[in-house]
């Protein structure tokens, strides 16, 4: 199982997330040439190493976030940490 | 206001439980439910008093839940809520907020009994130990692979749960828990709500 740091509601099981992909930087669609857009659309880094990737947390905060994993160990880099989440009454 | 329409549950089929037990599981979803959105952090935000994660009860018996960043679910008496969300929408005109009716959108349930925790556990990936989830704790996740704002609200001491779900999964989700809840010989209820 894959414990995803949520930056909301603390490591939540990876079934409870959805994987976003990696994160790339769009390129300005008024300068962009079809060569980068294609690349931006289809072509993906897949680094056996660290990547910066977005989540989505569907059963959780329902929030987008992006992490850094090493794709090879499945180790978070500096995840974002949610705090005391435990709630209780307010 | 408009006339209430007549509630239907979404649970229409019950089954054959025990007819005692320490765990109970009743169809709350007749109760009245708004969701309210807004930032985070704001007038609306400290009206409502309860941040992500945690739960307040205020005038009336109103339980405000903190269920999502920007999002809080408010329940109670149709009068009492009515009272609770009234002239939210005009606190801050900075800030978009929307309050909504969830009431006939969103099945509820309670969970009660000293094994509940341990029922949740079989079919919600949390961790609803009394040191993660006190008391008046919030979450949301998958319970029986369905989506759901989670509530821990105690009766007398005793650990009881709110579980919402979209009304379309209310019978699914009702015949899960009572699956779950067999070995600990769960009984149902009575329906509750107004």
């Amino acid at each position: 199982m894959l414990l995803v740091p949520c930056p909301n509601c603390g490591p939540r099981n990876s079934a409870d997330l959805r994987y976003g992909g990696e994160s790339h930087a769009r390129p300005d669609p008024a300068t962009a040439s079809p060569l980068q857009w294609r690349g931006y659309l289809y072509l993906r880094d897949n680094p056996a190493d660290w990547l910066r990737e977005t989540w989505y947390c569907r059963s959780g905060c329902r929030r987008w976030f992006t992490l850094e994993r090493n794709t090879a160990t499945n180790e978070f880099r500096d995840p974002p940490l949610p705090g005391d989440k435990r709630g209780g009454k307010a | 206001m408009a006339d209430r329409p007549v509630f239907e549950s979404p649970v229409v089929r019950g089954y054959e439980t025990a007819d005692s037990g320490d765990l109970v599981l009743a169809d709350a979803s007749a109760t009245t439910k708004w969701l309210v959105c807004a930032s985070a952090s704001g007038a609306v935000a400290d009206r409502l008093g309860a941040p992500f994660g945690s739960s307040s009860t205020g005038a009336g018996g109103v339980i405000v839940l903190g269920s999502r960043p920007g999002e809080w679910i408010v329940l109670g008496t149709a009068d009492a809520v009515d009272g609770a969300v009234d002239g939210l929408d005009a606190m801050d005109p900075s800030d978009h907020v929307s309050a909504l009716d969830w009431t006939h959108g969103r099945a509820l349930f309670r969970v009660t009994g000293p094994e509940a925790p341990r029922m949740l556990e079989k079919v919600c990936s949390l961790d609803w130990s009394d040191p993660m989830t006190p008391d008046g704790a919030v979450a949301s996740a998958s319970v029986a692979k369905v989506t759901c704002d989670i509530a821990r609200n105690d009766v007398d001491g005793t650990p009881s749960y709110l579980v919402f779900c979209d009304r379309s999964f209310g019978q699914y989700l009702f015949d899960a828990l009572i699956d779950a809840g067999d070995e600990f010989g769960l009984v149902v209820g009575p329906a509750t709500g107004q």
